[in-house]
C-alpha cells in the first residue's frame, strides 16, 4: 500500500488509516481477525478513541502484540489540563502500551474551546507534558466542526503536527465557507502539517429516526455510507488524490475490507473523475433544482 | 446555512472551463442561460458585465433570482440566440455551456453565425458540451425518446451531442482559432435528477400529442429513467477558441 509522509511527524503513512472504532460492534475475537486482516493489507496508521466504546480493549491484545508496525493515534475530549492528563492515562491503562503515537484533540467544535486548550490549565499543556515524559510523540486535532475554526487553530497551536477533517465530493462540491475543508488542507499543507480524511465514504445523513430508528441502520457509521465496491473504490480514490495524507477507513466493519481492498489499487484519480464525483453529488443533494445538464 | 442552498454554488464544470479564460473586466455573453451556472460563474469570476440570453421566460426569471447580488452587472435578454439585440463587436468573452446539445443542426449553424457576429477581435469563446454518448450507454435509450416525442411534437430533435472536433471546425470557419480541449468530466454522472428531468421533457413533448402517440412514450421515458436510476456514461468537454484579429466572415 502506498505511503506518504505524515507532515513532518517523520512517520510514512499508508495512504488508508484503520478507523478502530470498527472493532467495537466485534467480539474479541472478531477483532483479533480484524486487526490481523487490517495489517495484511498494509496498513501502519491506527486511529483510536477512548469515546468509541470498547475499542481501546479490543485493540489492546493485537496492538501490544504488532506494536512495532503500528503507528497509534489517539484521542481526547477533555479540554483542561486535568481531564486530559487523567484521560491519557487511563487510554494507556487501557491500550496497554507505554506511548501513544499521535494524541489528538478530539472534536474541536468552538472557538471557546481553542481558549481553553491553548490556556495555561487547557489540555495542550498536559498533552506537551506527557510528550517530555515520552508517553506521546505527537500532538494532532481533529474537527468536524467550522473550517475557519481549524484554521485558527493551525494558526493559534505552533507545535500542532496533524489534522483530522472530514473531505468528500459532497462536501467539495459546496462553495460556502462552512464546507471549505480545501483552505484548511491547502493551509496544512504549507505549514507542513499532516492531514487525515474522515467521512470519506459519508453518502449523506441518516434519514431521522422517526422514519429508520438507531437500530435498525444497515451499518454503524456515523453518516449514511456508500457501500458498493465500486462506490467505495471512487471515494477512496477522490479522498486520497485531494492531497490529503491518509484516509480513515469507516466504522463499520463490514466496510473494512472494501476499503482495504480499494486503497491497495490505489493509483490516483484524474480530474475530470473527480469532478465526475462532486457534480454526481451536487445533484444528489436534494435542494438542487433538476436539471438537463451539469 | 444561512440561505447558502448548494444550488447557488458555481459547479466545479463551470469554474474549469473558465479558469485558464480573463473573465475580470470583461463584457460576456452567456449563450443559453438555463438556471446560471455559467452566468454564477462569470459574476463571481468579476465579469464586467454578463448578457445571458435565453429564450425560456422561466430560465429568465430563475438567473435574475439567482444572481440578484450583482444586479448592475447583469443583464437577462430574453431572446432567440440565432437573433439577438446584442450590437457586433459588443462581446469579449462568449461561453456556451451545455447548450449546444439543444440545438439542431439548423439552429446551431444559426447561433455560430450569430455568436460569430457580435464578438470583438480577440474575443475568447468557450464551449462546453458532451461527446456522443458511447452505445453501450444505456441512457441513449431514454434520450432517443426524449427525440422522438420531440419530433412528433415540433419536427425537431431535443438532444443532439456534438464531437468536440466538429463544433471546433464549425466555429473556425467563422474566423475562431482553436485554443484548448479541456475534460470536464469523464464519466459523465447522469443522476436520478437528470434523469427525471429528461423524462419531463417529455411528459411536456407528449402534451401536444395524440394520447395514442404520446402515452406510450411518457410510460417508456418514466419506466427508463426509473430502471436506469443513475448512470456514469460519456464524457463532457471544454472547448476555447479565440477570434482573429481583424477577421469579418460574412
Ligand atoms: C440547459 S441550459 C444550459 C446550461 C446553462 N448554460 C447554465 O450554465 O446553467 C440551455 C439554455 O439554452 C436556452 N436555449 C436553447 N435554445 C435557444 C435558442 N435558440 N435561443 C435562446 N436560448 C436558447 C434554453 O432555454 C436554456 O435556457
Amino acid at each position: 500500500m502506498e505511503t506518504r509522509p505524515l507532515g513532518a511527524t517523520g512517520q510514512e503513512s499508508t495512504v488508508a488509516t484503520f478507523g478502530a472504532i470498527a472493532l467495537n460492534w466485534l467480539e474479541q475475537e472478531g477483532a483479533n481477525q480484524m486487526v490481523e486482516h487490517v495489517l495484511d493489507h498494509g496498513v501502519n496508521h491506527f486511529d483510536v478513541a477512548p469515546t468509541y466504546g470498547d475499542a481501546e480493549l479490543k485493540l489492546g491484545p493485537k496492538l501490544r502484540q504488532h506494536r512495532e508496525d503500528i503507528f497509534l493515534g489517539c484521542k481526547t475530549q477533555e479540554r483542561d489540563y486535568e481531564g486530559a492528563a487523567h484521560k491519557l492515562e487511563r487510554s494507556l491503562d487501557r491500550l496497554g502500551v507505554d506511548t501513544i503515537d499521535l494524541y489528538q484533540i478530539h472534536g474541536l467544535e468552538y472557538e471557546s474551546e481553542l481558549d481553553e486548550i491553548t490556556g495555561d490549565d487547557g489540555a495542550l499543556a498536559a498533552i506537551r507534558e506527557a510528550k517530555d515524559d515520552g508517553k506521546v510523540d505527537h500532538v494532532g486535532l481533529t474537527s468536524h466542526g467550522n473550517p475557519g475554526l481549524i484554521r485558527d487553530a493551525i494558526d493559534r497551536i505552533d507545535d500542532l503536527e496533524t489534522l483530522m477533517f472530514p473531505l468528500n465530493p459532497v462536501v467539495a462540491g459546496k462553495d460556502d465557507d462552512e464546507h471549505d475543508y480545501e483552505a484548511v488542507l491547502e493551509r496544512a499543507e504549507e505549514e507542513d502539517i499532516g492531514t487525515l480524511g474522515i467521512k470519506a465514504f459519508a453518502k449523506g445523513s441518516w434519514p431521522p429516526t422517526s422514519d429508520l430508528p438507531e437500530k435498525d441502520r444497515p451499518y454503524a457509521n456515523w453518516y449514511e455510507p456508500v457501500d458498493t465496491p465500486e462506490e467505495i473504490r471512487d471515494r477512496f480514490d477522490f479522498a486520497a488524490s485531494q492531497g490529503l495524507s491518509t484516509v480513515v477507513t469507516p466504522g463499520d466493519p463490514k466496510l473494512v475490507s472494501m476499503v482495504l481492498d480499494a486503497a491497495g489499487r490505489y493509483d490516483g484519480m484524474d480530474e475530470a473523475t473527480q469532478r465526475s464525483l462532486v457534480e454526481q453529488s451536487r445533484h444528489d443533494d436534494s435542494p438542487v433544482p433538476e436539471q438537463l445538464h451539469h | 446555512m444561512a440561505g447558502e442552498s448548494p444550488s447557488q454554488a458555481v459547479p466545479e464544470t463551470v469554474e474549469t472551463a473558465l479558469a485558464d479564460r480573463l473573465v475580470e473586466g470583461r463584457v460576456c455573453l452567456e449563450a443559453g442561460a438555463g438556471v446560471g451556472n455559467a452566468t454564477a460563474g462569470l459574476l463571481a469570476a468579476g465579469a464586467e458585465r454578463v448578457y445571458a440570453v435565453t429564450d425560456d421566460p422561466d430560465h429568465a426569471a430563475t438567473v435574475r433570482d439567482r444572481c440578484d447580488d450583482a444586479t448592475d452587472r447583469l443583464v437577462v435578454v430574453e431572446a432567440d440566440l440565432r437573433q439577438t439585440p446584442l450590437r457586433p463587436d459588443s462581446v469579449d468573452l462568449v461561453t456556451a455551456h451545455g447548450l449546444c446539445n439543444l440545438l439542431d443542426p439548423a439552429a446551431l449553424a444559426a447561433v455560430a453565425a450569430e455568436l460569430s457576429r457580435v464578438a470583438t477581435a480577440g474575443c475568447h469563446l468557450v464551449v462546453d458540451d458532451y461527446e456522443p454518448l458511447p452505445e453501450s450507454a444505456a441512457v441513449r435509450d431514454l434520450f432517443a425518446v426524449e427525440n422522438a416525442a420531440s419530433e412528433l411534437a415540433t419536427g425537431r430533435s431535443a438532444l443532439t451531442f456534438y464531437p468536440a472536433s466538429l463544433l471546433r471546425r464549425l466555429f473556425t470557419g467563422h474566423g475562431w482559432t482553436f485554443d484548448r480541449e479541456t475534460t470536464l468530466l469523464d464519466p459523465v454522472p447522469w443522476t436520478a435528477s437528470h434523469l427525471s428531468a429528461h423524462a419531463g421533457v417529455v411528459t411536456d413533448a407528449t402534451e401536444d400529442l395524440p394520447p395514442e402517440l404520446g402515452d406510450p412514450l411518457e410510460r417508456r421515458a418514466e419506466r427508463l429513467a426509473e430502471a436506469i436510476g443513475e448512470e456514469f456514461a460519456g464524457t463532457m468537454y471544454s472547448v476555447a477558441m479565440t477570434r482573429r484579429e481583424g477577421d469579418e466572415t460574412p
